[in-house]
């Protein structure tokens, strides 16, 4: 019997959730499908007069349904996913400055079940970032440190009314609609003269409070990572860290959105291939290792992964 | 919209940007040390009216297993009449230096900067990094990385500042 019970329970909030997708009245059914723009972004410091470039794309799975920390068997077999492409450039302005800028290019699908009529997408151009930031010290062979502080925000470059005549919720749409102040910081510590193997670790602080067209707020958001990375040799390099993200609840009118917010602890791999030194070529992924998310149920991160180009003028 | 603590921030930020360091067309920053086999004095400014080339190199630096012979070669096609080399090794354990040129020696002065005394003031980051100073001590041209091939154009760069 409460079996039984706990399945028309999570239907019932899957028609709902579902409900709220095809609707401007309704809630965003989770703030986890914002693009973690600022991960594709190359932070480390850039010297003068320097150009750095880079792709990468992103395809990101969020079909876990979640209560809290625990998995919930999803009886409706939805499919929720996003692919993000951003090209981003940093510019070393100066010694210690650099300037950082991204463009992204949001794709986002969601289907329940196998008919057509339960299918939503949408695409187009996302958020930008712009980023300013400053180096102290940084990494050279008469140094082990580096720090970084920066300041930018997160500009809605793209459209955030995608869906037509039923307009689709915040979490489908490219972009946030919305201005976000962010503020990042970052220390690298070198094990070695020749910075071949580094320990980092890094946070940023999202701040949004501006609503888009539909009063919609996106909640505020922190991210907090930790990791190693090494070359081996000079063609091949891998990292492994640890990323923590909290998001308070978005809100709406002043009220805040039900089933959106929590906390996230990521493990994040990758590789990376160094064709010379302007060209290299980099796989990465998202592993969910922990996860207690606000409200009843969320749709949150299953995995992710993405691959990135990078090159040097 | 942006919060007022952001754009006093972001304000002070670029009203704080500071000039780049030491650039083309500048003065060499004037360094000494001592020769790495030899022990004598090496001091830059000695070299007024030469070409010079400062480079500064590591025994960890993949590049210079390539750009120090490079380099050799084209002290010993170009003489050291108008022009010398003169080699910054930056090992933390100058050791490692030297057996570095036990196997790859050149003919040119070598420099130990462990400390990065001549290092910091030209605000070498990455290794290798290198100078070419004219006759009056002035930096006509500044190189980071190497790749086999690189020494052709150097060549040419430094023949073009010779006096006829």
């Amino acid at each position: 019997m409460k079996t039984v019970m706990k399945t028309i329970l999570i239907s019932l909030s899957l028609f709902v959730l579902q409900m709220a997708s095809t609707s401007s009245s309704f809630a965003a059914t989770c703030s986890c499908a914002g693009v973690p723009l600022l991960s594709a972004m190359d932070t480390s410091s850039t010297q003068p007069g320097d150009l750095y470039l880079n792709y990468s794309t992103e395809i990101h799975e969020m079909s876990d349904l979640v209560q809290g920390s625990d998995e919930i068997r999803d009886e409706t077999g939805l499919s929720r996913s996003s692919v993000s492409q951003v090209i981003s450039a940093s510019y070393g302005l100066a010694d210690k400055w650099t300037v950082s800028g991204l463009i992204s290019y949001i794709e986002h699908e969601r289907s329940v079940g196998i008919s057509a009529f339960s299918k939503n997408s949408s695409s187009g151009l996302g958020d930008g970032v712009l980023l300013l930031r400053y180096t102290p010290f940084y990494i050279t062979p008469f140094s082990r440190h580096e720090l970084s502080f920066g300041a930018g925000a997160r500009l809605p470059i793209g459209k955030d009314d995608d869906g037509g005549l039923f307009t689709l919720s915040e979490d489908m749409q490219p972009s946030s609609g919305s201005v976000g102040e962010i503020y990042w910081s970052s220390y690298s510590y070198a094990f070695n003269q020749a910075a071949t193997v580094q320990f980092n670790v890094s946070a940023n602080y999202t701040i949004n409070d501006d609503e888009n067209s539909r009063k919609y707020v996106f909640g505020d958001e922190i991210n907090f990572a930790l990791g190693i990375s090494q070359n081996i040799g000079s063609k091949f390099a891998y990292s492994a860290g640890l990323r923590y993200r909290q998001t308070t609840a978005d809100e709406r009118n002043s009220f805040e959105i039900p089933n959106t917010g929590g906390k996230w602890l990521d493990f994040v791999p990758g590789v990376q291939y160094i064709f010379n030194d302007k060209l290299s070529v980099g796989v990465s992924g998202r592993v969910p290792l922990v996860r207690d998310l606000d409200g009843v149920l969320q749709f949150t991160t299953s995995y992710s992964y993405a691959v990135n180009l990078s090159y040097a003028f | 919209m942006l919060s007022k603590t952001f754009l006093c921030i972001c304000a002070s930020f670029l009203l704080t940007l500071p000039a780049l360091a030491q650039e083309e067309g500048e003065l060499a920053i004037d360094f000494s040390g001592i020769e790495l086999t030899r022990g004598d004095t090496i001091t830059l400014s000695d070299y007024r009216g030469r070409v010079v080339f400062v480079d500064f190199w590591a025994s960890w630096c993949l590049p210079c297993l390539v750009s120090l012979p490079a380099y050799e070669k084209i002290r010993n096609e170009l003489g050291t009449e108008q022009f010398e080399i003169i080699a910054i090794n930056v090992d933390e354990n100058t050791e490692d230096g030297l057996e570095f040129l036990e196997d790859n020696p050149v003919s040119y002065p070598v420099i130990a900067d462990p400390e990065g005394e001549i290092g910091i003031p030209y605000k070498v980051r990455s290794l290798p990094v290198s100078y070419l100073i004219d006759q009056q001590g002035e930096v006509v041209a500044s190189y980071r990385s190497f790749s086999p091939g690189d020494e052709v154009e150097l060549k040419r760069q430094i023949q073009s500042l010779f006096l006829p």
